[in-house]
C-alpha cells in the first residue's frame, strides 16, 4: 500500500471510530440517563429559585388569547428568560433536538401525540409537578385529561378543546322541506333523504346536499352508531366492528348518492373561499355538514347575514356527542428547567389566566363590532366562568350556535392515549380513503385496517411495557 | 461522423509498463490533492452517518431511546409489508414515465432556446422559474389547476372536447398528474443542456450544412452525440432523484398535517419511509428501507452506466 | 496523429464564435416562426403559475382564488402585513450570507474534485467516482439525524454554519456535472500548456475553469437557489428567530396564523413571492454568462 494511502486509511478509521463513540454515547445517554432532570421531577420543589432559560417549541403567540396568557405565565416565572421557537411543532425538528440531548424545555403538542411520546419516555409524567403546584386536575375536562393519561400518570396539561356541531344552510333546508333536526345525525335515513333533496347536479355538482366529512369524522359516525374505534384501555382496535363498518357504509353512501366522493371533493375543493364571504354556506353551495366549532366565528365574521341553522351533532338516540381534540403542554425528558416549565404550563391553563384572556378577546371583538362566541379552554371551571362573558347576540341563529358549542363541549369523547397514535390513525384513515377512492369495499378495507392497527398496537404496547 | 481523439497509447513494452505505473502513481498523488475536499468531507460528514444508518437498519430505534439490535428482523418485515411493494411499484412506474419524458422535453426546450437569440435570457429565466417557487405554493397550485371539476387543465381539455379525469382523486390518474407537475420543473435540465449545447463547435454544423445535411440530421448526428455526456448526466441524476421523490407528492397528497385525505397511488417509497421513520418512530425500519432503496438505485444506475458506454461520447478523454 | 489533432483542436477553438450565430440566418422562415411560437406557448405554461402567484399576493383574502389574473381589488396590504410582522430585512441578510457562502464554496470545491476525477488517470478512479455517485443514492431522511448529531458534537447547532459549511467539501451532483464538462474539453489544450511549463494547479485554474464557465455559472445559480429555498436545515438547526433565514422565518409567520396557518392563503402566497423574487433577479443577471462559450479564451499558442 502506498504510504499516503495507508496514512489516510488509518486516519479515516480513527475518525470513524471516534465519531461512532460520540454517537453511541449520546444515544446511550438518552436511553439510560436516570439523571438529574428526571430526579428533579420526583423531588419537585415549587419554591425552588427560578433561573435560566425556557425555550418553548410548538406554540405560536398569534392572537390575544395566546399573548395575554403568555405574559401572565412569564410574570410568574420571572426571571426565567422565555424564548419561543416559532412555528408549529415539527416532528423532525423535535426529534433531532431530542436525539442530540438538547430538547426544548417545554413542548406544545397535539393531545393525540401524547400517548406516543409518553410511552417512549420522551416526555415525563407530570404528577409531581401537578401535586407540587397544588393543581386540582378535576378542573380540567375529564376527556381531555384521559387523552393525556398514560399508564396511570398524567403526561400533559390540556389546553383548548375543539368539538363538532351541525351547521346547515337554512334556506336550502327550507326549500327541500327539511329542518335542522333532519341533518343533526339523530336520524340517518333523514340525512340520506336530506342529502338527496338538497343536492343539485346538472352535468356537474352545483350544490352539495350533505357532507359527511370523511375520512376525518369516522370516529364521530362510529360513536353515533354506538362504538369507539379503540377500546378504553387503548389496547384493542375495534375498526372492523360491525357498527363501525355500518357507519362507514352510511357515510360513504352519502357521497355516492351525490355523485361519488371524487365529484364531491372536486367541487368542494373548487370553492377556496372557505374563510371568506364566499364560503359554501353564503354561496348556497352546501346544505349541511358537521364541523368544528371555531368555524362559527369565521362565518359570523364574514357572512353574518347568511341564512344558517345550528345544532349539536347527535347520535342515533338523539344524544349530543362530539369528538374532542386539542393541545397540551408536555415536558421533555432532558428539559433543563422542568420547574419553570411546570409553572408555565399550569399558569397558562389556570382559570384566572383563561378569564383574563377571554376578557381580552371580548374587548377586541367589541372593538371590531363583532360578538364574542365563547372559548373552549379544556378547563371546565374556566369554561363555565367564560360562558358568563358570552352576551346574547340577539340573533337567534348565532345564539343557537354558541349554545350548541357549549352543549357539545359537555358531551365529548375521545380516543384513549396509546403508544401507536400515528400508526393507528393512518391505518383507519388509509382504509377510509381506499373506500372513497373506489379501491376497496368498506368491510374489506376495515378488516385490513384492523389487522394493521392491531399489529401496530401490539408491538407498541409490548415495547412500552 | 464522430472523430476519435483518443489519447494515443504508448506501445506495450516493459519500459511502457513501468512508465505507466509510475505515471499512475504520480497521477494518483496529484489527483488526491484535488480530491481532498471531497475525501475530507466524506470522512467527517458522510461516512459516519451512512455507516450509522446501516447499523440502525439492524436495530429497533425510535430516536428517543437507544437502539436495540434485532438482527435481520427489519429486512424480513420489509418483505412481508404490502405497503413496501405498493410504494416501490408506485415509485417505479412514476420514474419510468417521468424520466424519458423529462429528458425529451428538456432537450427539446434546450434546442429551441438555443435558436432563440434575442430575449434568450428572458426565456431561460421563465423556464427556471417554477423551480424557484416554494413547494408549498406549488402544492396549492397543483390542487387548484388539476381540480377535477373546474381546474384549468380540465377546462382546457374541455375546449378540445375531452372530459378530463379527476387528477387529484382518481387512483389511475394521480401519477400522470404528478408526472405532468414534475415536468414543470425541467428548467434546471434545460439550463444544463443549454450550457452543453453552447460548447458544440459551430464549425461542425457549418461543414455539415456544406455537406447538405438538414436540421434533423444535424441534430442526431452532431448535436446529440456531442452533448451525450451531459444527456447522460441529466438521465442519471434525474433517475436517482425520481426514485427518491418526496416533496411534490407529499405536499399534494399527504398534506402538511391538516388534510386527512390521502391517496395510496401517490404513496412513493420515500414518503412511506418518512412516515415510518418520523411519524411512527420506527427509525430502524426506515433505515432498512433506505438501504434497500440504495441497493436498487445502485443496480439501476449501474445498468444505465454500462448501457451508456455504447452511446456516450467524450470529446476530450477516454474514460 | 497527436500533433495534427492538437493543431486542429487549437485552430477550432480559436475560430469558435461566441454564440453559434449564423450570419446567413433568414428572419422569418417557417422554422423561426415555429420556434418562436413553441417557445411562447411553453413560456406561458411555465410562467402562468408564477404570474398567478404574484397576482394572488396583491389580492385581499377573499379573492385569492377567484381565478382572475388581474386583481379586482388591488391591495398591497399583504406585503405591508408581512413586512410589519416580520423582520424581513434581517432574514434576508441571513439568507444572503448563507446562500453566497454555500454557492461559492460548493462551486470551487466541486470544480476541484471534478477536475481530480477527469484530468488524472489513476487506478481506482472509476470506483472512487462510483462512491461519489453512491452518496446521492441514500435518502437524506435517514442521514439527517446522524448529521445533526455531528454538528451538535461540533457545537455548531443554533448557528448558520451547518446550513452552508457542508459545501466546502463539494457536492456529488455538481462534481458529476462539472466532471462531464471537463471530460468534454480537448486534451491537447492541456498537453500544450504542460509543454509550456504549467503545473497542475495552473492548468486547472487558468485553462480548464475558464473554459467551463457556463457550467460554473450553472453550479453557482443552482446552489444559490437550493440554499435560498432550503427549509429543512434551518428548521432543525436554528432556534433563535434572529438567525432565521427567509423560508424559516416565513414558516414561523404563517404558522402563527393558527391551524397550521394553512388557511391564510394570502399570506402564504405573499410569502412565496417574497421568497422567490430576489432569486429571480439574481438568476436573470447571472445567466447572461451562459452566452460566452470557450472562444474568448482559447489557446495562447
Amino acid at each position: 500500500m502506498r504510504a499516503p494511502l495507508a496514512r489516510g486509511s488509518v486516519l479515516a478509521a480513527a475518525a470513524a471510530l471516534a465519531l461512532t463513540a460520540c454517537a453511541q454515547g449520546t444515544s446511550d445517554d438518552a436511553g439510560t440517563d436516570a439523571g438529574t432532570d428526571a430526579g428533579a421531577e420526583s423531588t419537585y420543589d415549587p419554591d425552588a429559585e427560578l433561573s435560566g432559560e425556557l425555550s418553548i417549541m410548538g406554540f405560536g403567540a398569534g392572537d390575544e388569547i395566546a399573548t395575554v396568557r403568555l405574559e401572565a405565565a412569564e410574570a410568574v416565572i420571572d426571571p426565567v428568560e422565555v424564548t419561543l421557537i416559532e412555528g408549529d411543532l415539527d416532528i423532525q425538528q423535535f426529534l433531532s433536538a431530542v436525539a442530540a440531548g438538547d430538547p426544548p424545555e417545554i413542548v406544545y403538542a397535539n393531545r393525540d401525540q401524547i400517548g406516543t411520546f409518553a410511552s417512549r419516555g420522551v416526555i415525563v409524567p407530570l404528577d409531581d409537578c401537578i401535586e407540587g403546584e397544588g393543581v386540582d386536575t378535576g378542573m380540567y375536562r375529564d376527556v381531555a385529561i384521559d387523552q393525556v393519561t398514560f399508564g396511570g400518570s398524567i403526561y400533559g396539561i390540556p389546553e383548548f378543546n375543539s368539538v363538532q356541531i351541525t351547521m346547515a344552510n337554512a334556506e336550502l333546508l327550507e326549500a327541500a322541506g327539511m329542518s335542522i333536526d333532519d341533518v343533526n345525525g339523530s336520524d340517518w335515513d333523514a340525512i340520506a333523504a336530506a342529502a338527496e333533496a338538497m343536492v343539485q347536479d346538472d352535468g356537474g355538482l352545483s350544490v352539495i346536499g350533505y357532507d359527511s366529512k370523511l375520512p376525518e369524522f369516522l370516529p364521530l359516525w362510529a360513536k353515533a352508531n354506538g362504538v369507539d374505534l379503540l377500546s378504553a384501555d387503548g389496547k384493542t382496535a375495534q375498526l372492523n366492528d360491525p357498527a363501525v363498518v355500518e357507519a362507514l357504509k352510511f357515510a360513504v353512501g352519502i357521497y355516492d348518492a351525490q355523485g361519488g366522493f371524487s365529484a364531491v371533493k372536486a367541487f368542494r375543493d373548487s370553492n377556496t373561499d372557505f374563510f371568506g364571504a364566499g364560503n359554501q354556506f353564503a354561496t348556497n353551495t352546501l346544505g349541511a355538514m358537521s364541523f368544528e366549532q371555531w368555524y362559527v366565528n369565521v362565518l359570523n365574521e364574514s357572512s353574518p347575514d347568511a341564512a344558517m341553522a345550528f345544532d349539536t351533532f347527535r347520535d342515533k338516540e338523539g344524544q349530543t356527542i362530539a369528538f374532542a381534540s386539542g393541545s397540551a403542554w408536555a415536558i421533555p425528558k432532558d428539559s433543563a428547567n422542568p420547574v419553570a416549565a411546570c409553572k408555565l404550563a399550569t399558569t397558562m391553563t389556570a382559570v384566572e389566566t383563561w378569564q383574563a384572556a377571554a376578557q381580552a378577546r371580548v374587548d377586541a371583538r367589541t372593538e371590531q363590532g363583532l360578538p364574542f362566541t365563547g372559548l373552549l379552554t379544556g378547563n371546565e371551571e374556566a369554561d363555565t366562568a367564560i360562558q358568563e362573558l358570552v352576551v346574547e347576540i340577539g340573533d337567534e341563529k348565532w345564539d343557537a350556535a354558541v349554545a350548541a358549542t357549549y352543549e357539545a363541549n359537555d358531551n365529548t369523547f375521545a380516543l384513549p392515549a396509546n403508544p401507536a397514535d400515528a400508526e393507528f390513525k393512518t391505518a383507519w384513515q388509509d382504509a377510509v380513503n381506499r373506500v372513497l377512492n373506489g379501491q376497496q369495499e368498506p368491510q374489506e378495507a376495515m378488516d385490513e385496517a384492523q389487522e394493521q392497527a392491531q399489529a401496530a398496537l401490539d408491538a407498541a404496547w409490548a415495547d412500552a411495557e | 461522423m464522430a472523430t476519435t481523439t483518443e489519447v494515443s497509447r504508448t506501445p506495450s513494452t516493459d519500459e511502457g509498463d513501468r512508465v505507466r505505473r509510475s505515471t499512475s502513481r504520480k497521477n494518483l498523488r496529484a489527483a488526491l490533492l484535488f480530491l481532498s475536499p471531497w475525501i475530507a468531507g466524506f470522512l467527517i460528514f458522510t461516512a459516519w452517518p451512512v455507516g450509522y444508518s446501516a447499523y440502525l437498519s439492524f436495530t429497533d430505534y425510535d430516536v428517543i431511546n437507544a437502539p436495540t439490535l434485532i438482527g435481520f428482523d427489519n429486512y424480513r418485515q420489509l418483505f412481508d409489508d404490502p405497503k413496501i411493494s405498493l410504494s416501490l411499484w408506485n415509485t417505479f412506474v412514476f420514474t419510468a414515465i417521468k424520466i424519458p419524458l423529462h429528458v425529451i422535453v428538456s432537450l427539446a426546450l434546450a434546442l429551441l432556446l438555443n435558436r432563440a437569440f434575442r430575449a434568450a435570457g428572458f426565456f431561460r429565466t421563465a423556464f427556471f422559474l417554477p423551480e424557484m417557487t416554494p413547494p408549498v405554493a406549488v402544492g396549492i397550485l397543483l390542487l387548484l389547476l388539476f381540480n377535477g371539476q373546474d381546474g384549468l387543465i380540465n377546462s382546457t381539455l374541455g375546449w378540445v372536447g375531452i372530459d378530463g379525469p379527476d387528477w387529484t382523486t382518481d387512483p389511475a390518474w394521480v401519477k400522470p398528474g404528478l408526472v405532468m407537475m414534475g415536468l414543470w420543473t425541467v428548467g434546471s435540465s434545460v439550463i444544463i443542456l443549454l450550457a452543453a449545447l453552447r460548447n458544440v463547435p459551430q464549425e461542425l454544423y457549418d461543414s455539415a450544412r456544406v455537406d447538405g445535411a438538414n436540421w434533423w440530421q444535424q441534430t442526431w448526428r452532431i448535436t446529440v452525440p456531442m452533448i451525450s455526456g451531459t444527456l447522460f448526466f441529466v438521465f442519471i441524476v434525474n433517475s436517482i432523484g425520481a426514485f427518491q421523490s418526496f416533496t411534490e407528492a407529499y405536499t399534494a397528497f399527504f398534506g402538511s398535517g391538516n388534510t386527512t385525505y390521502s391517496n395510496d397511488a401517490a404513496l412513493f417509497y420515500v414518503i412511506y419511509l418518512f412516515q415510518q421513520g418520523f411519524e411512527f418512530l420506527h427509525m430502524g425500519y426506515a433505515s432498512a428501507m433506505a438501504w434497500v432503496l440504495f441497493v436498487i438505485i445502485m443496480i439501476i444506475t449501474g445498468i444505465q452506466i454500462l448501457v451508456s458506454r455504447r452511446f456516450v461520447y467524450y470529446e476530450g478523454d477516454g474514460r | 496523429m497527436t500533433t495534427t489533432a492538437a493543431e486542429a483542436d487549437a485552430a477550432r477553438v480559436a475560430v469558435q464564435p461566441a454564440t453559434p450565430t449564423n450570419p446567413r440566418r433568414p428572419r422569418f422562415t417557417i422554422s423561426q416562426i415555429f420556434i418562436w411560437a413553441a417557445l411562447a406557448v411553453t413560456t406561458v405554461v411555465f410562467l402562468y403559475p408564477f404570474v398567478w402567484l404574484v397576482s394572488a399576493s396583491f389580492k385581499p383574502r377573499a379573492e385569492v382564488f377567484d381565478n382572475r389574473l388581474v386583481p379586482l381589488n388591488f391591495t398591497v396590504d399583504n406585503y405591508v402585513q408581512v413586512w410589519l410582522e416580520a423582520p424581513m430585512a434581517l432574514w434576508l441578510f441571513n439568507t444572503l450570507i448563507v446562500t453566497v457562502l454555500a454557492a461559492v464554496s460548493v462551486t470551487i470545491s466541486s470544480a476541484m474534485v471534478a477536475w481530480g476525477f477527469s484530468y488524472f488517470q489513476f487506478k481506482g478512479r472509476g470506483a472512487l467516482f462510483g462512491l461519489v455517485l453512491a452518496t446521492m443514492m441514500l435518502p437524506g431522511a435517514v442521514t439527517m439525524i446522524p448529521t445533526f448529531l455531528i454538528w451538535n458534537g461540533l457545537g455548531m447547532t443554533g448557528t448558520l454554519t451547518p446550513l452552508w459549511a457542508g459545501n466546502l467539501f463539494g457536492s456529488a451532483f455538481y462534481i458529476f456535472l462539472l466532471r462531464q464538462f471537463f471530460l468534454g474539453l480537448p486534451r491537447s489544450l492541456f498537453e500544450a500548456a504542460r509543454v509550456d511549463g504549467a503545473n497542475n494547479w495552473q492548468i486547472f485554474w487558468k485553462i480548464a475553469l475558464p473554459l467551463t464557465k457556463p457550467a460554473l455559472v450553472v453550479t453557482l445559480l443552482f446552489e444559490f437557489k437550493a440554499a435560498w429555498t432550503d427549509l429543512m436545515r434551518p428548521l432543525i438547526y436554528l432556534r433563535d428567530a434572529d438567525t432565521f433565514t427567509v423560508p424559516r422565518g416565513l414558516k414561523a409567520l404563517v404558522d402563527q396564523f393558527g391551524f397550521g396557518g394553512n388557511f391564510h392563503w394570502e399570506i402564504i402566497v405573499t410569502a412565496s413571492v417574497i421568497t422567490t423574487v430576489p432569486m429571480i433577479f439574481l438568476f436573470f443577471i447571472g445567466q447572461k454568462h451562459f452566452v460566452e462559450g470557450i472562444a474568448t479564451t482559447g489557446t495562447k499558442g
